[in-house]
């Protein structure tokens, strides 16, 4: 919102206050000032000027050629093509190097031939209205003509700053919507009176009332002023600039009285061609299904049952609140105006223009929630503002005042106590009374505080409870003289968080001593990627408003994620380790309230360049690099080392035979799964041809991990004798999981194994077709007993026996 | 000249031109080992002459004595000429760059919550998590923002479906949906803060994004001040900036918090106004309050007995303010070439 400082000074009186001094009181004690400006600081650099003479371009019918006086000696010649601008004016002079809005900057010239040294100026090219006909001839306010040579802002007193105030910081303040409710501010920051203004009716005549009837509840007060004899023109040159200091583009005088009276009291406000209204009068009611308005912006708009209209004859002539009809919109001459001051509901109103888009200075003063008692007091401003301007007017009629309101104002019961225990500063009762008193709020002693009695205008929404007073003292007295005070209480460390100690670890580990880079991601995911990654079945939660339609779907799972950053990162490097620890949505499980089940996952993911890296050896490659990594990652977070399994399918956008699945007991929770990307979906991320890439991921669920055996880590004490290392191949059939041969090999060693390393793998033809041999160094090691070469002996013949059970046998 | 002496002689001036030690092994070998000149020396001694045997026992002697001597002399001179030669470092380019070491990281949002969460656990907070797919009723209802209150609009909120699910969800505008959580959890006193991801529905630019990252903040004891509110802020702006800041407190209005108020903090970039405070000297950081007596009523604590503060950090901001980040959109924008600055 715009507030101008000279309107402002209309109000309360602002002598030796400058604006960046009220701007940052303001800050401090109210609201939030966004910025200071000086109005139209180009009228500064504009000068009076006389013109002395004007005599027709020798070569141009339209254009003449002015000498004008602009009180510096000679006179200037300035070629000029306005048809009004006469020898004897006053007008606004641009000279030479003046820069006027929209970055023009006066330049001397020669316009057919003839030299010009400034520019007489338009209104509209002054940024001061829309009137371009001709050349702006200055008025006399004072009757006499203006002296020559000031600049236009000092002789036509146009100087003012204008203040930006952040709506956000008046949301809770429906009486800030005006300068008068901000001067009441103002008054009470620095001490000052407010300036009396009259707000009551002038006298009205006997005619009957205008017929107006309320028929919902969403309009609790309907007030219309019958006004005859009035004539539309300019409104006067006060009234404009105060408008046009805060962004008001001067219309005409029903327009810009109707904006000055909203813009100073805070209460929106319509004018009515009476003429042009049913003689059966005004009815205010909820729209018909399938009725229609078009609004004085000339759209269409539909209407829905819960939308409030004011009607003549039936016919739609407002949106109650927001704006008018295009048909009620006043045509030249009428002579009879209806005012409409009214009361609408804040949440009919909000409703309304939320759903049709539109926001309107109105809309948004009624959905804060507005003083009932305000429209009577509008229309009297408006009706006496009018009659100063006009002393013609008359208002015949009695005033239609109708709905059912009550005056909302009250009081509220403040202990002293709670507002220094609050506040935690040392204010005395008096002092606690006194700010409340600046602030127009009565303090009477009462039970050991104050009953506290609030003004309609705070009442409706603002100042409900004790806190809110406390509140009220607090920003008088300013925060900034609150002492700071340490927070006192028994400190205990908070409680062992174990998800986050895990998180952490988990963090640390992969980011350290494994090199993977940590991404946060954005919860929707594109419709795109999850197809293209076999991951658009499911139920999704999803947006209704999404920031583009194929993001509405908040995620299942942290892995689409990952591969979307995979696709690009891999562009750039032949490398990309990253993994994320975030949240999926899964609302196939949904809470009893209807929360959809949150899953907690570690997703760690490794594209390597197949063409940098070459043959990675029977275990290098990214799938076996990351069941290390995810193992040890696990150990990390104190958890026992799941078995991993060839899981068969269980992840789609995993290769179906490529991957396994870990758990930590046979009938446990699964702990997630690891493998290589599909075919199809390394393909569809574009990670072949000159990508071609190594891919493997893991997702690992952290409810699982907080679930499963914790493994601290434990001291084992070392071995008192030495230990005898075997090597040993063997050699089974293509299709047996080399997970049976180390069992093979455990069961032979009778728990003598202390460790078992897979050092070959072979297949040729000198095994035999479907042949594979896997070589073993195997450590033999016994607690209680120097093993020798015969327990050696002994171990392999057992092992003879126990891969032959498995299908397999000893290569010797 | 005797034969010992040439003997001699001969070995001293092999040993003293000797290139290696395997020459100084062979030398050593061929005069004083088992079958050398001195054993065989020591071996003819028994068919010289009883009077001759004492005077050649002690010349081989001597000749063994002195040929040790001069292979063990020659040995540390051949050593030092091989670490003077080392020493020279011939050809050594010290200003090669060196390999790439690869290294992880760990996400910026990520590093500075956790020490935000460190320096709050260290003075009793706990640290909480709350869902990001909300109930309307903890995003807005039960923080004192009812249906149609204006309030709603500045929150640009992501509402949403769910298939089965009536309830009203939306993806959470703020952290505070966890301070009634935790009033609902918790026995008071407490003090926590919640770090997580938050939503707006907005349009984006190097400035705003749809999805940031905040850090609430609540404390709830009994007779809870705006003077502890201060003295709580100012303690931990000094965790994040290592240093005292100024801060100002002014008006603030969020329907949670009554008194609610915005905390500027003098801009710890500059003296006189910079890009980063648009040349006021101030920036706005912490919005906070005293929690408004209908949240304490929602969260089930009775306002008469209980009151407290809550705040919001926006984490996001802090991590663009403390490395100068131009973007806001790298931060979950998953660029490895941003990533791995950190
Ligand atoms: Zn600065």
């Amino acid at each position: 919102m715009l507030v101008s400082f000279r309107w402002l000074a209309r109000h309360v009186d602002l002598e030796g206050i400058t604006p960046e001094q009220l701007g940052n009181d303001l800050t401090l004690s109210t609201c939030e000032v966004e910025g200071i400006e000086p109005f139209a600081p180009h009228l500064s650099n504009v000068t009076v000027g006389h013109v002395l003479e004007r005599v027709p371009h020798p070569d141009a019918d339209k254009l003449g050629v002015c000498q004008v006086d602009v009180g510096s000696g000679e006179p200037l010649q300035i070629v000029c093509g306005a048809p009004n601008v006469g020898a004897g004016q006053r007008v606004a002079v641009a000279t030479i190097g003046t820069v006027l809005p929209g970055d023009f900057k006066i330049k001397k010239s020669k316009i057919r031939g003839v030299e010009s040294h400034g520019m007489i100026c338009s209104v509209r090219e002054l940024d001061l209205g829309d009137e371009h006909d001709g050349i702006w001839v200055l008025p006399e306010p004072d009757g006499e003509p203006l002296a020559l040579g000031q600049s236009i802002a000092n002789a036509l007193g146009m100087g003012d700053w204008v203040i930006e105030i952040d709506n956000k910081s008046l949301t809770h303040r429906p009486d800030l919507w005006g300068h008068r409710g901000l001067a009441r501010e103002v008054a009470a920051i620095y001490e000052r009176p407010l300036k009396p203004i009259d707000l009551t009716l002038p006298d009205l005549g006997g005619a009957p009332a205008f017929p107006v009837s309320v028929a919902d509840a969403a309009c609790s007060r309907y007030i219309g002023l019958g006004i005859d004899g009035v004539q539309n023109g300019k409104s006067p040159s006060w009234m404009r600039q105060l408008l046009l200091a805060v962004g008001q583009r001067p219309i005409d005088l029903f327009v810009d009285l109707s904006n000055f009276v909203m813009l100073d009291l805070g209460q929106p406000n319509h004018a009515f061609d009476r003429t042009a209204l049913d003689g059966g009068g005004i009815a205010v009611r909820k729209a018909k299904a399938g009725e229609t308005i078009t609004t004085l912006d000339g759209e269409l708009r539909k209407l829905e049952t819960s939308d409030l209209l004011i009607t003549s004859g039936d016919a739609p002539v407002a949106l109650a609140g927001i704006m008018g009809g295009e048909e009620s919109k006043i045509q030249g001459g009428t002579s009879k105006l209806l005012l409409e001051c009214a009361a609408f509901d804040a949440a009919t109103v909000r409703r309304t223009s939320s759903r049709l888009a539109l926001r309107t200075d109105s809309s948004a003063r009624f959905e804060k929630s507005l003083d009932p008692t305000l429209p009577e007091k509008a229309a009297a401003h408006f009706a006496r503002l009018l009659k100063e301007i006009q002393p013609g007017v008359s208002f015949p009629m009695i005033l239609s005042d109708e709905g059912r309101w009550s005056d909302p104002a009250t009081t509220i019961h403040v202990r002293g106590d709670v507002v220094r225990r609050d506040l935690g500063v040392d204010l005395s009762d008096e002092a606690i009374a006194d700010i409340l008193r600046r602030l127009e709020l009565t303090p009477t002693a009462k039970d050991g505080g104050f009953e506290v009695a609030i003004p309609s205008a705070r009442a409706t929404k603002d100042l409900t409870m004790e806190r809110d007073l406390v509140e009220e003292v607090g920003r008088i007295h300013r925060y900034g003289s609150v002492p700071e005070a340490p927070l006192v209480g028994a400190v205990m460390p908070p409680p062992f968080d174990r998800r986050r100690a895990m998180v952490r670890a988990i963090e640390d580990r992969l980011a350290g001593a494994a090199r993977f880079h940590q991404l946060l991601s954005y919860s929707f995911q594109s419709d795109d990627l999850l197809s293209k990654v076999n991951a658009d079945s499911g139920d999704f939660v999803t947006a209704r408003n999404p920031v583009a339609p194929e993001l509405s779907k908040i995620r299942r799972e942290v892995l689409p994620s990952v591969l979307g950053a995979l696709e690009t990162a891999r562009r750039r490097r032949s490398e990309v380790l990253v993994f994320e620890v975030g949240k999926g949505y899964r609302p196939e499980e949904a809470s009893e309230d209807g929360m959809p089940r949150e899953v907690h996952q570690v997703v760690i993911a490794i594209a390597r360049s197949k063409a940098a890296k070459g043959d990675a050896g029977f275990n290098g490659g990214a799938f076996f690099t990351l069941r290390a990594v995810v193992d040890d990652v696990v150990r990390a977070a104190g958890v026992a080392v799941p078995c991993w399994s060839p899981g068969g399918e269980a992840h789609a956008t995993l290769h179906p035979v490529k991957q396994v699945i870990g758990e930590w007991t046979a009938d446990g929770q699964s702990a997630g799964v690891i493998g290589e990307l599909d075919p199809a979906v390394r393909g569809r991320l574009g990670l072949v041809g000159e990508l071609d890439s190594d891919v493997a991921v893991a997702v690992l669920d952290l409810d699982a991990m907080l679930a499963a055996p914790a493994a601290p880590r434990t001291y084992t004490p070392l071995p008192k004798f030495p230990s005898v290392k075997v090597d040993v191949a063997c050699v089974a059939p293509a299709e047996l999981p080399a997970s049976a041969l180390t069992k093979a090999i455990e069961d032979a060693g009778k728990g003598s194994v202390a460790d078992i390393e897979l050092f070959d793998v072979f297949k040729g033809e000198s095994l035999g077709a479907g042949k594979k041999s896997l070589a073993y160094h195997v450590v033999l090691q016994s607690a209680n007993k120097t093993l020798t070469d015969s327990d050696a002996a002994k171990f392999l013949g057992r092992l003879e026996r126990t891969l032959e059970a498995v299908g397999a046998a000893l290569r010797r | 000249m005797t034969d010992t002496d040439a003997t001699l002689s001969d070995a001293l001036g092999r040993i003293s031109t000797a290139p290696d030690v395997d020459t100084l092994r062979s030398i050593e070998r061929e005069f004083v080992g088992k079958d050398g000149v001195v054993a065989s020396m020591l071996a003819a001694i028994p068919t010289l002459p009883p009077a001759d045997r004492k005077g050649a026992g002690q010349s081989a002697n001597q000749l063994k004595q002195a040929v040790l001597t001069a292979l063990a002399e020659r040995e540390v001179a051949l050593g030092n000429a091989a670490l003077d030669a080392e020493r020279k470092g011939d050809g050594f380019d010290a200003s090669l760059p060196p390999p790439r070491l690869e290294r992880g990281t760990l996400h910026p949002v990520v590093q500075v919550t956790r020490e935000l969460e460190d320096l709050f656990t260290s003075m009793g907070y706990m640290v909480l998590d709350g869902p990001e797919v909300e109930l309307d009723e903890y995003n807005f209802e039960k923080l004192n923002i009812p249906a149609d209150h204006p309030a709603r609009d500045t929150q640009d909120t992501f509402y949403c479906n769910a298939p089965g699910s009536k309830a009203t969800l939306l993806l959470r505008t703020h952290t505070s949906p966890v301070q009634v959580r935790a009033m609902e959890h918790l026995q008071p006193p407490f003090r926590a803060v919640v770090p997580g991801k938050v939503f707006r529905q907005e349009t984006t630019d190097a400035s705003h994004e749809h999805t940031f990252h905040q850090m609430e903040g609540i404390v709830i004891d009994r007779n809870v001040s705006v003077g502890h509110l201060i003295g709580a802020m100012k303690t931990l702006l000094r965790g994040i900036f290592k240093k005292d800041i100024e801060v100002r407190l002014r008006p603030g209005y969020f329907p949670f918090v009554e008194p609610g108020f915005e905390l500027d903090a003098r801009c710890p970039f500059c003296e006189k106004g910079c890009s980063v405070c648009k040349q006021s000297t101030w920036i706005e950081l912490l919005p906070c309050g005293l929690v408004h007596p209908n949240v304490l009523k929602a969260g089930g604590l009775d306002p008469e007995e209980w009151g407290g503060f809550a705040f919001g950090l926006g984490l996001s901001r802090l991590v663009m303010l403390r490395y100068g980040i131009d973007d806001v959109r790298h931060l979950l924008g998953g660029d490895l070439r941003f990533l791995e600055q950190f």
